[in-house]
């Protein structure tokens, strides 16, 4: 097949127009984002800032996540791996990340916001990972299953269903995904470790570990060639709960 | 090939060229870890071809997704999307039989994008693209294109 001179100088034009189309574009995208307006009735409650680990702790990991993703329950036993290897070391804040194809993943993020509230989140997020399967499988809203796991936790079981029913929580929960959407989040689990982002399970396996020596000042891990079985979920991981400020 | 008998495969090389134009330029939006992190969810594929992977592919398929709907080079053009089609196709399948499942989200579109198809629904999609693309490499002339002005 033969290219004439003509015919490849326009290929060169062509693919100059378009990378430069595309870079003005991605260029524009990350530049332009401004902080939304605060939608009424939202300034009564802001979602908890929900932390794991000491202040003190030199890695500072933030996750994206939601209840309802598979990945996200998986990546439960590497990040109990992390705390465990690296004690006093981690510290993780969570951050709601609901996925709109996920359908009962609102209700499980609402009720563990709810659980914040009374300062049992960790605990009944690890619930949530763990009773994955059962929840999500679910053909009407797991309304009932949430509550079981709440008062499995000893929850206040008034507060947690007036809770449930909060719209300003609710809202707090997508401010929490809107912010994430700004930093360009397009799925869970997103790790970041300082602007460095890791994008699933096996990418926080095989980079963020390291990533994380790297703040330690620990020498590298090789990576595996090809990549381990998953692991199961752990059981509820030792996690030391930091009790939110009051409500605002 | 005569005009009026190639409108139907026209309308086929303009939806394949939008598909992967689209798939591409979504990616491309987005930060490169986001696709990084949707091949890494498929086991097979090994972690040193991830980090080259992620950053040809979307450029591949936007620019090549582009050049099949002006037409310009288009056999070459289809030539490739049949390739990342049926490779695609491949890897979906090695994945099934090596792992027993596949990951939940095909990774194919960016999250950002409006299409979330899950990998088997993509694979027939894959399958279409690639009996397109292949007809569009075999055949010679394509009127409706900017190749055919530049002859």
């Amino acid at each position: 097949m033969k290219i004439s001179v003509r015919s490849l100088l326009t290929g060169v034009l062509l693919v100059l127009v378009l990378v430069t189309v595309v870079f003005f574009l991605k260029h524009r995208r990350v530049t332009s984002a401004k902080p939304l307006p605060v939608p009424a009735g939202v300034g009564h409650y802001a979602a908890f800032p929900k932390v794991a680990g000491p202040e003190t702790a030199p890695v500072k990991l933030v996750v994206y996540s939601d209840f309802e993703c598979p990945s996200c329950r998986l990546a439960q036993g590497l990040l109990a791996a992390i705390f465990k290897d690296y004690p006093g070391k981690i510290q993780l804040t969570y951050k709601h990340f609901p996925l709109t194809s996920h359908h009962w993943s609102i209700y499980a993020h609402q009720a563990a916001e709810c659980m914040q509230v009374q300062g049992k989140f960790w605990p009944y997020h690890d619930k949530l990972y763990e009773k994955q399967p059962e929840w999500a499988a679910s053909k009407v809203p797991p309304a009932e299953m949430f509550a079981q796991y709440a008062r499995d936790l000893g929850a206040d079981m008034n507060l947690f269903s007036g809770c449930l029913t909060d719209v300003a929580v609710t809202r707090g929960i997508y401010a929490e995904k809107e912010e994430g959407a700004k930093r360009q989040v397009g799925a869970t689990p997103t790790f970041f470790l300082g602007d460095e982002r890791f994008v699933g399970p096996r990418e926080m396996k095989e980079k963020g570990v390291n990533a994380i020596r790297k703040v330690l000042g620990l020498p590298e891990i090789p990576v595996p060639v090809t990549p381990e079985p998953a692991a199961a979920v752990p059981p509820a991981a030792q996690k030391k709960e930091i009790l939110p400020p009051s409500k605002t | 090939m005569k005009e009026k008998s190639y409108k139907v495969l026209f309308l086929g090389r303009i939806f394949v060229g939008l598909i992967f134009a689209y798939s591409g330029f979504i990616k491309l939006m987005e930060p490169v870890e986001n696709f990084r992190g949707a091949m890494a969810a498929y086991d097979v594929i090994p972690s040193a071809v991830i980090p080259l992977l992620s950053q040809v592919i979307p450029w591949a398929e936007f620019i090549f997704g582009i050049f099949l709907v002006i037409g310009y080079l288009p056999r070459i053009s289809a030539g490739v999307l049949a390739g990342l089609s049926w490779s695609f196709v491949i890897l979906v399948l090695i994945t099934r039989i090596a792992t027993g499942s596949l990951p939940v989200n095909c990774g194919c579109f960016g999250e950002g994008s409006l299409i979330h198809l899950k990998p088997l629904q993509v694979v027939f999609l894959d399958i279409f693209n690639t009996l397109i693309g292949v007809k569009l490499a075999l055949t010679k002339d394509h009127p409706f294109g900017l190749s055919s002005v530049l002859k």
